[in-house]
């Protein structure tokens, strides 16, 4: 056993948050696409739409259905092997697309929630005073109902932050790709894998800070 | 990308074509966690490969390109045609001959077993009956280990990385790996191993490009760049950098 290198450590930390942008870059990047088609999704579900709904429900039904880490392999190795031109997808855009297809398929089930979650008696007073369906989505529906899917859409994006340190399998060198490579070499990994742990912990911790205030101001309206 | 950045790139590009007539781009692919041949210490990726394949890029005047990822992710991205060859002590096998085109052999090896500093019941790979032995996927000892006789009585474990640490920890009984790369570890780091045995297997490590025509001709360009490697002393004196030996005659 030995001491716990502490100056190495520290060293650890600026080579590390060099890759962090990387990390928080293809999260957002993720995040923001995953968002889009997710309420793409539920507005399908939630209206039923005749043959939509059904691919709606396959597409949903796979990408939970299947590890992230098997989906990035099928996109990014398999893939290729059938349609040439899909090496063009290099590892960092793979990532993204892994990320906003897996997490939009959960995304989507909890934004249908929020919305079926939303009181039939405000749509009802909507439409008794003439609004259009996309007025009642737009004005009524959307507002409330990101109110109640911000908490568990807060949990998806921690979640897919984490995530993206897969990306080192697809040949992206993201934060734990740089700590798996930097303890490969010094051997020391308690002291590699701790630090980045802490690094991780920080940024879930100040995201959580900043899920709270969002949450005040969201619930404002309905505070007396 | 902004223009003064476009701008130097052109410029060293264009630097560059004058000399040869065509410089390419080579991209590498490697693990950056196979010390001491590819590393990554304080950010810079480091080690033997790293100088064999810039010494290569000197020679054919070709720009290198390293990209790194899990050793096992490696053959995948070869096959994909998102890197050109890998450099990390890929060994030449028959099945991997008949689907690669590699250059001649740059290093001579042997596999090694490892185990954990004063186990002295396993003295090297007949003593691996009953015990459990750790290997990196997709490498060659994997298959090596399948091929004894006695292929059923072991207990075969595959690693993405760290088949080190668990053999330190005691987790698995022993790991087997190039014979070079074990002893520069047990030199160099502060993992309790140590080797058991005598290497048991030889091995020939090269270069593996596609299988195709831009493949083979690429091949042969690296390959006349190694030849003069060896011809030139450079090659050897990169090994007795790393090594303190020369790795690279047979």
């Amino acid at each position: 056993m030995h001491a716990l290198d502490v100056d190495y450590m520290l060293g650890l930390v600026p080579i590390l948050l060099g890759y962090l942008p990387l990390t928080l870059e293809m999260a957002v990047a993720g995040m923001a696409c995953a968002l889009i088609l997710a309420c793409l999704l539920a507005v399908v579900r939630v209206r039923r739409l005749r043959f939509l709904n059904a691919l709606a429900m396959l597409f949903i039904s796979f990408f939970r259905g299947t590890p992230l880490l098997v989906q990035l392999f099928l996109f990014y190795y398999g893939l290729p092997q059938l349609l040439a031109f899909l090496v063009a997808i290099n590892g960092i855009t793979a990532t993204i697309m892994g990320l906003t297809l897996h997490f939009s398929a959960y995304m989507a089930e909890s934004i249908r929630a929020a919305i079926v979650g939303v009181d039939r008696s405000q749509t009802e007073a909507a439409l008794s005073i003439g609004m259009t369906q996309g007025q009642l989505m737009r004005r009524i529906v959307l507002p409330q109902a990101t109110r109640i899917a911000t908490p568990t859409l807060m949990n998806y994006f921690i979640d897919m932050i984490k995530a993206t340190s897969l990306a080192f399998t697809l040949g992206v060198t993201e934060l734990m790709g740089a700590t798996q490579k930097e303890a490969a070499s010094s051997f020391l990994y308690f002291e590699a894998f701790l630090v980045v742990a802490i690094i991780y912990w920080i940024i879930v911790e100040a995201l959580s800070w900043l899920q709270r205030r969002l949450e005040v101001r969201l619930n404002r309206a309905y505070q007396r | 990308m902004t223009f003064p950045r476009l701008l130097s790139i052109t410029l060293a590009a264009l630097a560059l074509t004058m000399g040869t007539a065509h410089a390419e781009t080579l991209r590498v692919g490697m693990s950056g966690s196979y010390y001491p041949f590819t590393f990554v210490e304080q950010d810079q990726l480091k080690g033997f490969e790293v100088d064999v394949m810039n010494a290569i890029g000197e020679s054919t005047g070709d720009d290198i390109e390293f990209v790194t990822a899990s050793f096992s992710g490696l053959a995948g991205m070869l096959d994909s045609g998102r890197i050109d060859t890998i450099a990390n002590q890929i060994t030449i096998t028959p099945e991997r001959q008949a689907k690669y085109a590699f250059t001649e052999p740059y290093v001579y090896d042997g596999a090694q077993v490892v185990v954990r500093e004063g186990n002295d019941s396993i003295k090297g790979v007949e003593d691996l009956k009953g015990k459990t032995v750790a290997v990196n996927l997709g490498s060659n000892y994997e298959d090596l280990l399948h091929e004894l006789p006695y292929a059923d009585q072991i207990d075969i474990k595959t690693y993405e990385s760290n088949v080190e640490q668990d053999v330190a920890l005691g987790r698995a009984d022993a790991f087997v790996m190039d014979r070079i790369s074990a002893s520069q570890v047990i030199k160099d780091k502060p993992l309790p191993l140590q080797l058991a045995g005598k290497p048991f297997s030889r091995i020939e490590n090269a270069l593996p490009f596609r299988d195709d025509e831009a493949g083979r001709a690429m091949r042969d360009r690296v390959n006349a760049a190694l030849e003069s490697l060896r011809d030139s002393g450079k090659l050897s004196e990169i090994s007795e950098k790393w090594f303190g030996s020369d790795v690279t005659q047979p």
